[in-house]
């Protein structure tokens, strides 16, 4: 039971509850940072790292937080965990940092983490709060890195960095205006295929006893 | 019922100082873990971009020049290299961190350093460092380069850091050079 709770939570924020494809939550970095696949990837780990650590401490905190100071508790604790990844960004990685800055902090304001703290960690174990932090971390990473790949593929005619040869960069397609059209894109791909494989699922799953019953009778 | 309005408030305040102050002993802690000397940070920067030694600041005061100043300034150990960390005011979200390198009279190269603009992507797409690389520094009009529009304040603020680093030159390290 426990494992299957698990489970569930895990893949939720990975298919089911995607924040960027499904809950369309953090379109701001999403839109602003997938302009390559690395700096999607490297927003992406960032905040997995905040969203796993503040569902965390939110969690364990939940009973003693009074309801009246939650979100200024919550903020606080973000925006620490936040702080800590500029430390360590800015002391490691001082090149990618520097042109990431801005957005980094940006991930204090962050709906999707002030979200899961509010709707998921403020009432549920610690465990499980990690693997809901880690589950839509992932997801969320993968939504970024899948846009950063179609835009660096079309802005800069490169993957990951590296130039693919006959292939020419398209200018325009660096601007938000066309990062959007591809998070339209992909968001209604997404989904298609989630109702899908959905649909799937519910048919190969044998009918209850008594729609089996009502099937004859007809 | 006031009384238990008022621990209730209480409470609430409690917590919240007790967060912060955790949150403020483990930020200190880990600025203890990852603090680097600005100086030697930007001694490693200087090499890094122009492949050259730098041994000693020439500048660790740094000067102002209108909207602009030079945070430091090096000469590389082979004498050709002159490297800049300005700051220039009036971006979006503070100073933005310049390091401008010139050698033999000429700015060689700008790398962007620490800032908080969020549209700084579109001064390359527009070109606006081009209006700087590889022009003679003594015929330089920093002040008259054309500004991005979508990002005036972030090039802007660029434009000063590069006009303080130039000024600079000029004013002290040219020696004729330039």
């Amino acid at each position: 039971m426990q494992t299957r709770k698990f489970t569930q939570t895990f893949l939720g924020g990975l298919i089911r509850n995607n924040p960027t494809f499904v809950l369309v939550l953090g379109t701001c970095p999403t839109i602003a940072m997938t302009t390559s696949l690395f700096q999607a990837f490297a927003m992406g780990v960032a905040t997995t790292f905040v969203l796993i650590f503040s569902n965390l401490f939110v969690s364990l905190l939940r009973n003693l937080i009074p309801d009246k100071v939650r979100i200024p508790c919550y903020i606080v604790i973000i925006s620490t965990f936040v702080i800590i990844v500029q430390m360590v960004m800015q002391r490691f990685l001082p090149d990618l940092y520097s042109t990431m800055q801005a957005f980094i902090a940006l991930i204090v304001v962050n709906c999707i983490i002030l979200a899961r703290a509010e709707s998921f960690a403020s009432c549920n174990r610690p465990l499980l709060s990690m693997a809901d932090g880690l589950s839509m971390g992932l997801g969320f990473t993968c939504a970024l890195s899948l846009i950063g790949i179609v835009r660096e593929f079309f802005a800069g005619g490169s993957f990951a960095g590296m130039q693919i040869p006959g292939f020419p960069a398209m200018g325009g397609a660096g601007a938000s205006a066309f990062g959007f059209i591809v998070f339209g894109c992909m968001m209604a791909l997404f989904n298609f295929l989630v109702a899908k494989v959905e649909e799937r699922r519910k048919a190969a799953q044998p009918l209850p006893l008594a729609a089996q019953a009502a099937e004859v009778t007809k | 019922m006031p009384k238990i309005k008022s621990n209730s408030a209480l409470k609430s305040i409690l917590v919240l100082a007790a967060i912060a102050l955790c949150s403020g002993l483990l930020l200190g802690l880990f600025r203890i873990i990852t603090y680097v000397d600005p100086l030697t940070t930007t001694y490693q920067k200087f090499a890094e971009d122009t492949g050259a030694s730098f041994s000693q600041m020439a500048d660790e005061e740094g000067a102002a020049y209108g909207d602009g100043e030079v945070v430091y300034y090096a000469v590389s150990d082979d004498g050709q290299w002159h490297a800049f960390l300005a700051e220039g005011k009036g971006g979006y979200g503070g100073g933005v961190q310049v390091y401008v390198y010139i050698r033999g009279g000429v700015l060689e190269k700008l790398v962007i350093g620490d800032n908080g603009e969020t549209f700084l992507s579109n001064l390359e797409a527009e070109g606006f460092y081009d209006q700087f690389i590889g022009k003679e520094v003594s015929s330089l009009d920093v002040m008259g380069a054309d500004l991005v529009s979508g990002a005036t304040k972030s090039s802007t603020a660029v434009r000063n850091g590069v006009n303080a680093a130039v000024e600079y030159y000029i004013e002290h390290a040219s020696g004729g050079e330039a």
